[in-house]
């Protein structure tokens, strides 16, 4: 299984980004500064965008999902319970997993938005997908939830798995690392060599580089256990 | 400063508290109530009994600067400058005026590239940047920000600190989840469950918060 990007350009007046490369199975991370390109590109690779030039060749994908940046865009069922149905998914289960159990007759616009999140990550996930791309998956979630999604996510590493975030703290155990940089999709290597050559880093992993230390990856026990040798 | 009185709304129960002036950060788990809460101090939601005083006013007295969570629920233009110009439209200030004063406002923020650019071909991090300068570019003497970084990334956070601080608003109330930023706040608000489980300088309310999550890294022993 494999997917393959063949040279994707996007134009939009003076704006463009390019992306080439070949994803396998596995946690990819991709950051960029805001207005990078990262949902633009998101879209394209899972299908609802087509780029300017260039193409996608998924070989070996039969089922791909996006997890879009804004959770209120997904929104096409009048109640929860509604909602989990559109995605296929059993109300109830997906009820429980987002911790909402009882709420199936609400308005899902009633929930706050980070419940509103947590509940379509847990009706993505009770569907297997060969390939999932989260925009922004960590947005709206508080530390707690961060914490949850980021290892949740780490245990789907058998398929291709996208993450494209702006996150610095609570992150997946990531595969391959890559950056939106000047409007290119660069390919930095698999984590944790790539480290060193990753221009938005966030501010603890950049401060551990900085002492010498290279963590082993990049979830929060990998980052506190760099801290700790980092003090002694 | 702000003082709340009274409050019982739906899961909310503050019987009291008082927001100095300065920047505070308001947190919390998802659901806790914090957009209720800003909601309320904004005059949006207007809980019975309950007593919101900014400034020595009621809130529909008050020059207020709201953020919506939702990005695009800020949103009442499709081009950019319209949207930053709309409180200076809506408060008849003079036309040359406006457009200087749009035009400084995203260069400050380092976004004049976007000035044409059609609202939904934004990013979510430039939504939430053209949001924020709609909401301060009117001098509003309190801002109430919710999530407003949640689709930014650290130098964007930067861009609208400056925002912020560039504003001239009195007080300035922002839901955070952030904790990096929020520790950079003069007062912190934990809410959970829909009360104040602490409140004060962020030494204070991490040291109530000690052990969860909501604690950064830099502030634990």
């Amino acid at each position: 299984m494999k997917l393959v990007l063949d040279r994707i350009t996007v134009a939009r007046d003076e704006w463009h980004c390019h992306a080439d490369g070949t994803l396998h199975p596995g946690i990819h991370l991709v950051t960029g500064r805001v207005g990078s390109g990262k949902t633009t590109l998101a879209r394209i690779i899972s299908g609802v965008l087509n780029p300017s030039s260039g193409k996608i060749i998924r070989e070996g994908i039969s089922s791909s999902m996006l997890c879009q940046q804004f959770p209120e865009y997904h929104v096409t069922g009048a109640t929860v319970a509604k909602e989990a149905e559109s995605y296929g998914v059993a109300a109830e289960k997906a009820m429980e997993i987002a911790g909402l159990s009882g709420l199936g007759e609400e308005d899902p616009f009633r929930l706050s938005r980070g419940e509103l999140r947590r509940f379509q990550i847990a009706c993505l996930e009770l569907r297997d997908w060969d390939l999932i791309v989260f925009d922004e998956p960590f947005s709206a979630l508080d530390c707690q939830e961060k914490q949850r999604v980021s290892r949740r996510i780490s245990l789907l590493s058998s398929r291709i798995v996208i993450v494209f975030t702006h996150e610095q703290r609570y992150l997946p155990r990531t595969d391959f690392l890559w950056e939106m940089r000047d409007g290119v999709l660069q390919f930095l290597g698999t984590v944790p060599q790539a480290l060193p050559y990753w221009e938005t880093a966030p501010g603890h992993v950049r401060m551990l580089l900085e002492n010498g230390i290279i963590p082993a990856n990049l979830t929060e026990e990998d980052l506190r256990e760099g801290l700790c040798r980092m003090q002694g | 400063m702000i003082i709340v009185r009274d409050l019982a709304f739906r899961t909310l129960l503050v019987p009291e508290l008082i927001i100095p002036p300065g920047t505070s950060a308001l947190v919390g788990p998802n659901g806790s109530g914090k957009t209720t809460f800003l909601q309320i101090l904004a005059g949006i939601l207007k809980p019975e009994k309950c007593s919101v005083q900014i400034h020595g006013k009621s809130p529909v007295e008050c020059r207020i600067g709201f953020m919506n969570e939702y990005p695009d629920r800020n949103m009442l233009f499709s081009r950019v400058s319209d949207e930053i110009a709309s409180s200076l439209r809506f408060s008849c200030s003079p036309c040359g005026e406006i457009s200087r004063g749009v035009e400084l406002a995203l260069e400050s923020a380092g976004i004049l590239h976007l000035k044409n650019r059609r609202i939904h071909t934004l990013s979510g991090g430039e939504m939430a940047l053209v949001a924020l300068l709609a909401v301060t570019i009117h001098s509003p003497e309190v801002l109430l920000l919710d999530e407003f970084d949640s689709h930014l990334d650290d130098r964007a956070v930067d861009a609208a600190e400056q925002i912020i601080r560039a504003s001239g608003a009195v007080t300035v109330l922002r839901c955070t989840q952030n904790m990096d930023v929020a520790s950079h706040s003069k007062t912190m608000i934990a809410l959970f469950s829909g009360r104040i489980r602490a409140t004060g300088s962020p030494s204070d309310v991490f040291s109530a918060l000690s052990g969860t999550c909501f604690v950064p890294f830099g502030w634990r022993d």
